[in-house]
């Protein structure tokens, strides 16, 4: 298989009036693989992933997709999901999804049965004649997908994929995207949700501010912080383990706790201690998990950002 | 431009099959019709028999009153329109007259009837819809006028028709005076009709006058409301489909050459299908009711001619596509139907222009005004068509009037799909002008 990167971006930049939403941004999208954009609220990704679609064109810097610096060349190519649902209201559910695969080329009757597989899977069939307004929102983001996937593209790019659906709905659109890879197209999406990425997603590209702060395999982005990591499930208050020799930064949740130790502690001696505090249900060494790495990630950034305008100022 | 056709194929069909597509599109030759035609009916049979007080202050014309004013005759309605009220079962409007030959003080005689009229009957002696003074002067002296009191001043009919029959007999009477006996004086006083004929170059001729004027009337309202309508369609098409953010799913599948042409073309299909059903009914009505349509002197026949319809077509077109693309912009550039609005205003204002001109076009064809509008790009279209309908322009200024105005809607449709380019993308503030001119020259 051709491994030449699907998407890249080279420097890119682009303004809006006094607002930078990307400041020389570079990355490469991978073939074959599920890559997660990450970054919090307002960091960028819509706006990139706009770009990459020919919505928006970058101020500065290229974009090439499939090879091509035009992105009306590859159109046909690409699947979109955008953030807000972007549906005909008064069209019914079937005849949108044909027109959508129409403007991407293909012949309605031709994907016609593609459709009723699709809306089948997705619980839709018996709604394939009702408006789109007057479906629920997870429904209608379920359609607005399946219009992303059904002219059968080999890049698609979704932004925020799984906001407004049920847990069943999550389950489900994970394993469409993993067929989607396994079939070898390339799936580029967008989230602000670590531990939603973290069980899908190859590679990460975690931006913050317009600009790339981390970028590669999630394996090897994960391992690369080391295996310093407490996880430890337990019953009780938990207060205490913030405080114990070893521990350089504690996350509590009710019920869990991700615990990052200093260099050259010992995990073992964290669990005695914490043994005999609470009740302990699982307890694990690992590296630190996407969540843990995101908030290190941009936290840093965020400080280093804070710190640089106090200097300016 | 391929994929121009399924957005062509879809904003066709989501505006063809709304139900108010189809209403209006099969009730409008009605409702034109009938606003063409049945105000200057009913003013002619629909008028109630009226009583009227007659005070003749010379005491002399009381004859002319006796004999009973019978049929209106009325010298400012349509002819074919007054014989079709004469032949009518039941010719309305009669006037019966309450004669009051007062010596003298007119005024005297005059003031217990205007009471009558005031209380509408109450006051006893029974109703009076009108009181009309005759001042004893009236034979020679040149200053005086007669007075009409009537409860509503619109009724400018029986103003006219009182006017007429009191002239009548003070003629006959001056006549008389001169020795000439009433059945001369009749003769001598007969008027002369006129007769509308329209003579084309081709030397055919076709019943002209005052009715060609209102069928005109009628095709330019045809031709220029589905602009109007479809204009408003296109422009509140593009800010749905900004505020429904379809239009990222849209840009990132066709070129927005393709989407803005889709656009406008699909909603002038809905356009000509819509005119295809009115000259379908046309023909139909001319077919089944244009018996009765020649009856009644409507020559609507006359004006399907091969030549009107093409002109009609060609034109239609043009008008279309050039205000369309104004609509366009003003959709691209707002956020909110609302907006676009207010930024469509100033522009409905220039659109108004050739239907103010249409009274004097059509009653001028070849007049400087005529000639001068037809050949500005803007207003062609319409202007232009107005010529054909009634008459005979050169054709090398109907080609040169085509012309400039496919080079206008070249112009605008290239400026359109720039500033759509940008304006269908930006959310948020509405742009100012310079701020569009920016887009215009960058994008």
């Amino acid at each position: 298989m051709d491994d030449r990167p699907v998407v890249v971006l080279e420097e890119v930049s682009k303004s809006f009036g006094p607002v930078r939403a990307v400041e020389r941004l570079s990355m490469a999208i991978r073939p074959g693989r599920i890559t997660g954009l990450l970054g919090r609220n307002g960091a960028g990704k819509t706006t990139t992933l706009r770009m990459i679609n020919g919505i928006f064109l970058p101020d500065h810097g290229a974009i090439t997709v499939f090879g091509a610096r035009e992105a009306g060349a590859v159109r046909d190519r690409v699947g979109y999901l955008p953030e807000e649902r972007g549906l005909y209201r008064k069209m019914k559910v079937l005849e949108q999804l044909l027109f959508l695969a129409e403007i991407k080329g293909r012949r309605p009757a031709a994907v016609r049965p593609r459709a009723r597989a699709w809306l089948e899977r997705f619980e839709l069939w018996d709604k394939r004649d009702a408006k789109v307004e007057a479906l629920s929102k997870g429904n209608q983001q379920k359609v607005q997908l399946i219009g992303a996937l059904l002219h059968e593209p080999d890049l698609v790019i979704l932004d925020e994929p799984t906001v407004g659906l049920d847990p069943v709905n999550v389950v489900l659109v994970r394993n469409v995207l993993r067929e989607l890879r396994d079939q070898g197209r390339t799936v580029l999406l967008s989230t602000h949700m670590m531990t939603e990425a973290e069980k899908l997603v190859d590679d990460i590209v975690l931006i913050h501010r317009g600009r790339v702060v981390l970028a590669g395999a999630l394996d090897e982005v994960r391992s690369s912080f080391g295996v310093d990591t407490v996880q430890l499930d337990f019953s009780g208050d938990g207060s205490f383990l913030a405080g114990l020799p070893g521990v350089a930064r504690a996350r509590l949740d009710a019920g869990s706790a991700e615990l990052r130790l200093t260099p050259g502690a010992d995990p073992q001696r964290v669990l005695a201690a914490a043994l005999g505090r609470v009740a302990v249900a699982r307890f694990a060494v690992a590296a630190p998990s996407l969540e843990e790495i995101f908030i290190d990630q941009v936290g840093a950034a965020a400080e280093l950002a804070a710190a640089a305008g106090e200097a300016a100022s | 431009m391929s994929r121009a056709f399924p957005v062509l194929k879809r904003e066709y069909l989501e505006v063809v099959r709304k139900k108010s597509f189809i209403v209006l599109t099969l009730l409008m030759p009605f409702l034109m019709a009938g606003m063409m035609f049945l105000p200057a009916l009913l003013a002619v049979r629909g008028v109630a028999d009226k009583t009227i007080a007659v005070v003749d202050g010379t005491g002399l014309l009381a004859a002319a009153f006796e004999a009973e004013a019978g049929p209106p005759v009325t010298e400012n309605v349509p002819r074919q329109l007054r014989a079709a009220a004469r032949s009518a079962p039941r010719p309305g409007g009669r006037l019966r007259f309450e004669y009051v030959a007062a010596g003298g003080d007119v005024d005297a005689a005059a003031r217990p009837l205007l009471g009558r009229l005031q209380q509408g009957g109450k006051a006893g002696g029974g109703a009076l819809d009108g009181v009309v003074v005759i001042p004893s002067g009236v034979f020679d002296d040149p200053e005086v006028a007669l007075t009409y009191y009537s409860r509503s001043s619109a009724d400018f009919m029986t103003q006219e028709r009182l006017g007429s029959i009191v002239n009548r007999a003070v003629t006959h009477r001056r006549l008389a005076e001169r020795g000439i006996v009433a059945a001369d004086a009749d003769r001598l006083l007969r008027r002369v009709r006129v007769e509308g004929v329209k003579l084309s170059r081709s030397g055919e001729q076709t019943a002209g006058g005052e009715l060609n004027f209102l069928i005109g009337l009628l095709f330019v309202i045809m031709l220029m409301l589905p602009t109007f309508a479809y204009g408003q369609e296109v422009m509140r098409g593009i800010v749905q489909e900004k505020t429904e953010r379809v239009v990222e799913i849209l840009i990132s599948s066709v070129s927005p050459m393709a989407l803005l042409s889709g656009k406008i073309l699909g909603l002038a299909a809905v356009g000509l299908t819509q005119v295809a059903v009115w000259f379908g009914l046309a023909a139909f009505a001319g077919l089944y009711v244009g018996a009765a349509a020649t009856a009644v002197g409507v020559n609507l026949l006359g004006f399907l001619t091969v030549r009107v319809v093409l002109s009609f077509l060609v034109f239609y077109v043009l008008g279309y596509l050039m205000f369309v693309c104004v609509y366009a912009v003003g959709g691209a550039v707002s956020n909110s139907e609302k907006e676009a609005q207010q930024f469509m205003a100033p522009i409905m204002i220039v659109t108004m222009i050739p239907w103010i001109l249409a009274m004097p076009i059509l009653q001028n064809p070849d007049s400087r005004l005529a000639v001068g509008v037809s050949m500005v790009p803007f207003f062609a279209p319409f202007a232009m068509f107005m010529r054909v309908l009634v008459g005979e322009p050169p054709l090398w200024q109907v080609v040169l009037a085509v012309v400039l105005a496919a080079a206008m809607i070249v112009a605008l449709f290239w400026a359109t799909a720039k500033i759509f380019r940008v304006g269908i993308l930006s959310y948020g503030k509405r742009p100012t002008i310079a701020e569009l001119w920016r887009w215009l020259k960058v994008a």
